[in-house]
């Protein structure tokens, strides 16, 4: 039981299955990290954000990239501010003025959100995105602190059938939490019997918009607990003989991985704080290293992000014996 | 030394940096290199160019040196669409009315980077070139817009050369502009586990929502000048010099022999001032009166991108032999002899004789000597880069001119065809045109991207005569073709082979743009088995056949001479031919080429290549 029980349930009140993605995306709420699902289209990816969204009364700003995305479109509109200056110089027997000239952004959109839902983030030319994911990684424009709190980007598979470029992986690192989610039909038999029950009985045909059933404060109030949380010896033992595990045994390194120190030795901090709290604890467990398993989705090569619960439940074993 | 003491004044300056480069090694942990690196940058006024994978510190690191130097500063973040507006500052436009008719004129006004005294200029190679010429230009100059500017130093971030990475990386001309080169590595991928476990503590401890703590300046702007003034009077001991020479002599020789890009990136700019200056800020640093010899170990934070690797995992050793082994005459300048100071380096005096390969050369490793490494004997690297050039060339050749395309880079101007456009357009003209006062429309960018078309299939011998160091060598001739490759965003296909073909398809498909993993797949090949050159031929064949456009290449490595199959792979020829595929050959083997190999490669079009055997056991790809 935690605080934001009452979020869990209204998101599946309103969405069938995908256990991994809810948990994923409250602590993305809890931890203020961006979170990207990948998933073939209609799998409920973009309506979970926006239950999470509603659900706990946050600013929402909804944006659907395409392969022209601009930044302008992501965050407000561009202004061009004239003003008037004196001119020094001109040449005699003329009358001068002048004007200065500077583009500026007025903020909107994704600056002015709490909780943002970028679709199909694949689509966008990986070029465009770096301004937009700088911005996420930051939380500010110029010098101006931003109220986002947690960006949730939803992309589909990176096939060629799809006609995306693979995100950069530099950019791919701004999402903390990273998930790849398939449809009911392929992966869980009873889930996709409930959901075609759930349309058969017609309860689903009217969606009706979230009641909120948190808020702002509450989030800020288990942010801010976060740093109560405590991540013991054992714990912080535990994780980086995980990480030993993935360079030494699985080879991952700087080409075939994204096993960087901001993810895995800072972030990891803060996401195991969150699981913490998500659970209801105040200090961290050797089962919230399963979080890490939403870490590596797309950072460490496939067959290493399999092994993940392995190594996890061996690297536990061994510390618990210490 | 008889240098007089230096007095209490230059010592609290030296200080102030000292405190400067402590308060740096105390942001990250591990980084201790880049920090005094860093410090050396501001110190000397030169500008750094700081080059690591994602997420291990860059950007922090150069914020922490602006806000503890307390030097003005500012950040521009490069993107595909910064403007040169963005560079320079916001554009003035004057107008003067003059008997009845106005006259319109724009200028600049200086922005924040002009009057910044450090620059950051974070991921600077996602920049277009458009932008990058100005920009590198100013850096050099240190004048903009007619006045110079206040700028001490630059420092530039930018991701580590990776296989994925979409963007080209800086030519090595522009990185030459920065005199201070840092390349990090992460703690895990570095296999630092120790300063991790250090890290993990600090995170643990530390509140997640810490604000950004301010880090406040450790010296004043007149300290500071006051100290580079400082430094760059230094003297620089004689014997000094005379060691720069022979350091700079060992350097040029060892790099020419080790990469086919030699020592040209040895750059005078470099190597003359700036080099001297991060000599003499070394010595400053260390509180020292003088540039002494060991005060050349400041090269070392130079050399990330103008020396081939080997020769700069070696820097130390090569600094420290020239230093532990002194000449015994330094009174004179041309006596070009230093008997007994060169015996490491004698063996590089006669590479162009001594290349005569020997027959033994594959097989025989006792002949060689290895460089010591921690790991085992890996071979000498196989120079591939002529093969890359030639390969570039050929498939540039095959592109079409980029297409237009709106998510693509700003390459020139055109007239503005659609009010959507005004967000790209020309910001006076815009204006101009707002008003109705243009006539005509308003230029915007014309953007255009490089079509990603194209295809390479590499086809590897893995028969059993190439085993040992041919493995290794070939792979990384994989991994080249793979880069090449993966920077113009083209499919890929790889088919090992030995009497039988073994593609490695993704998904199903034998091209796809899974580089990394064939990269990986590429590294584990086995030797065994005979050779075949039709089963490979017929199945990338195959496997082009689908695809269309005109970019479509066939790489086949091998050391022998095809045993099974159709030895003169009549038909594979006659098919590349008609569907246009160059059918590249390089040929690793020990003695003669097959002539089947000339003939397969006159006939398609495609590039003929050999390894020639190097002194020392390396190996170098030359063109037939």
């Amino acid at each position: 039981m935690s605080d934001l029980t009452p979020l869990r349930d209204l998101l599946d009140h309103h969405v069938v299955g995908h256990d991994e993605v809810k948990t994923a995306l409250l602590l993305a709420l809890i931890t203020r990290e961006h979170i990207y699902v990948e998933g073939p289209p209609g799998t409920a990816k973009t309506r979970l954000a926006e239950v999470a969204a509603k659900g706990s009364e946050l600013d929402f700003f909804f944006y659907q990239l395409h392969r022209d995305t601009r930044l302008a479109e992501l965050v407000g509109d561009i202004v061009l501010e004239r003003r008037k200056v004196k001119t020094d110089g001109a040449a005699p027997g003329t009358t001068g003025e002048a004007e200065r000239i500077h583009q500026r952004i007025e903020p909107g959109g994704l600056l002015t959100a709490e909780v943002a839902v970028l679709d199909d983030i694949s689509r966008a030319p990986g070029e465009a995105l770096n301004v937009l994911l700088r911005i996420l990684n930051e939380r500010r424009f110029g010098a101006e602190p931003i109220p986002l709190m947690a960006a949730i980007a939803t992309g589909n598979p990176m096939d060629d059938e799809y006609y995306n470029e693979p995100l950069d992986p530099a950019n791919l690192d701004r999402f903390a939490l990273q998930l790849r989610v398939s449809g009911l039909i392929q992966s869980g038999l009873d889930d996709a019997k409930t959901l075609i029950d759930r349309f058969a009985s017609g309860s689903v045909v009217e969606q009706p918009d979230p009641e909120p059933v948190t808020d702002r404060a509450t989030l800020d109030a288990l942010n801010r607990r976060m740093v109560e949380v405590e991540v013991g010896a054992a714990v912080r033992a535990a994780l980086l003989d995980v990480l030993r595990t993935l360079v030494l045994e699985f080879e991952c390194n700087e080409t075939n991985s994204l096993l960087t120190d901001r993810t895995f030795l800072v972030k990891a901090i803060k996401i195991l704080r969150g699981a913490a709290l998500l659970a209801g604890r105040d200090a961290v467990d050797l089962q919230d290293l399963n979080a890490l398993s939403w870490m590596t989705t797309f950072r460490v090569p496939p067959e290493a992000h399999e092994a993940l619960p392995r190594i996890i439940g061996r690297v536990s074993r061994q510390v618990r014996a210490v | 030394m008889a240098a007089p003491a230096p007095d209490r004044r230059i010592a609290d300056l030296a200080a102030a940096f000292v405190e400067l480069r402590t308060a740096l090694g105390r942001v990250l942990v591990g980084q201790d290199e880049a920090a005094t690196g860093l410090t050396l940058a501001v110190l000397a006024e030169q500008h750094a160019y700081l080059e690591g994978p994602p997420g291990c510190g860059k950007s922090e690191l150069a914020a922490a040196l602006a806000a503890l130097s307390g030097a003005r500063t500012h950040t521009l973040v490069f993107h595909r669409d910064i403007r040169e507006t963005d560079l320079l500052g916001d554009v003035l436009l004057s107008r003067h009315r003059h008997r009845g008719h106005e006259r319109l004129r724009r200028e600049l006004i200086p922005g924040p980077l002009l009057h910044a005294e450090i620059a950051l200029l974070e991921d600077l190679p996602r920049s277009p070139g458009e932008a990058l010429g100005p920009l590198l230009r100013i850096l050099a100059e240190r004048h903009a817009l007619g006045q110079p500017l206040p700028l001490e130093s630059a420092v530039a971030t930018g991701p580590l050369e990776q296989v994925e990475a979409p963007i080209d990386p800086l030519e090595p001309g522009q990185l030459d502009r920065f005199a201070i080169q840092l390349r990090l590595s992460g703690l895990l991928t570095g296999g630092l586990f120790d300063e991790a476990a250090v890290l993990l503590e600090r995170e643990a401890a530390r509140a997640p929502s810490r604000a950004a703590a301010p880090r406040s300046a450790v010296m004043s702007t007149a300290t500071r000048h006051a100290a580079q003034r400082a430094a760059a009077a230094l003297q620089v001991e004689s014997r000094t010099i005379d060691a720069y020479h022979r350091l700079l002599d060992r350097l040029r020789r060892r790099s020419a022999d080790e990469s086919a890009s030699g020592d040209r990136l040895m750059s005078d700019r470099s190597f003359s001032s700036a080099a001297l200056r991060l000599v003499r800020a070394h010595a400053f640093l260390r509180g020292a009166p003088a540039a002494a010899p060991r005060d050349l170990g400041a090269i070392r934070y130079m050399v990330a991108h103008r020396l081939p690797e080997d020769v700069q995992e070696d820097f130390d050793h090569i600094l420290e032999e020239l230093l532990g082994d002194p000449p015994n005459v330094t009174m004179t300048e041309t006596g070009a002899q230093m008997p007994g100071a060169q015996s490491q380096g004698d063996d590089s005096d006669g590479a162009a004789a001594s290349s005569t390969a020997s027959d033994s050369w594959i097989d025989d490793q006792a002949d060689v000597p290895a460089p010591p490494t921690l790991f085992g004997k890996p071979p000498p690297p196989a120079q591939v880069d002529p093969l890359l050039r030639a390969l570039v060339g050929r498939i540039e050749r095959g592109r079409i001119d980029p297409d237009t395309d709106p998510g693509g880079q700003p390459r020139g101007y055109r007239p503005l065809r659609d009010l959507d456009e005004l967000i790209d357009a020309d910001l006076i003209e815009a204006l101009l045109f707002a008003e109705g006062r243009l006539p005509g429309a308003p230029r915007t960018f014309e953007r255009k991207r490089k079509s990603a078309g194209g295809a390479v299939a590499v086809l590897r011998d893995i028969s059993a005569s190439m085993a040992g160091r041919l493995t290794v060598w070939s792979s990384q001739v994989v991994l080249g073709i793979l880069r090449v490759a993966a920077r113009r965003r083209m499919r890929v296909g790889y088919v090992e082979f030995h009497h039988r073909a073994l593609p490695h398809q993704v998904g199903g498909r034998l091209l796809h743009r899974s580089y990394s993993r064939l990269a990986e797949q590429a590294g584990q090949a086995k030797a065994v088995g005979q050779t075949n050159y039709e089963a490979p031929l017929r199945t990338a064949l195959e496997g082009l056949r689908g695809g269309s456009g005109r970019n479509r290449h066939v790489v086949l490595l091998t050391d022998g001479l095809p045993i099974i199959g159709d030895t003169t792979v009549r038909r594979e020829r006659q098919l590349a031919r008609r569907l246009g595929v160059a059918l590249h050959t390089v040929f690793l083997g020990n003695g003669d080429c097959p002539p089947v190999l000339d003939d397969i490669s006159l006939e398609t079009g495609g590039l003929r290549f050999y390894g020639r055997p190097l002194a020392g056991g390396g190996l170098r790809l030359e063109e037939r």
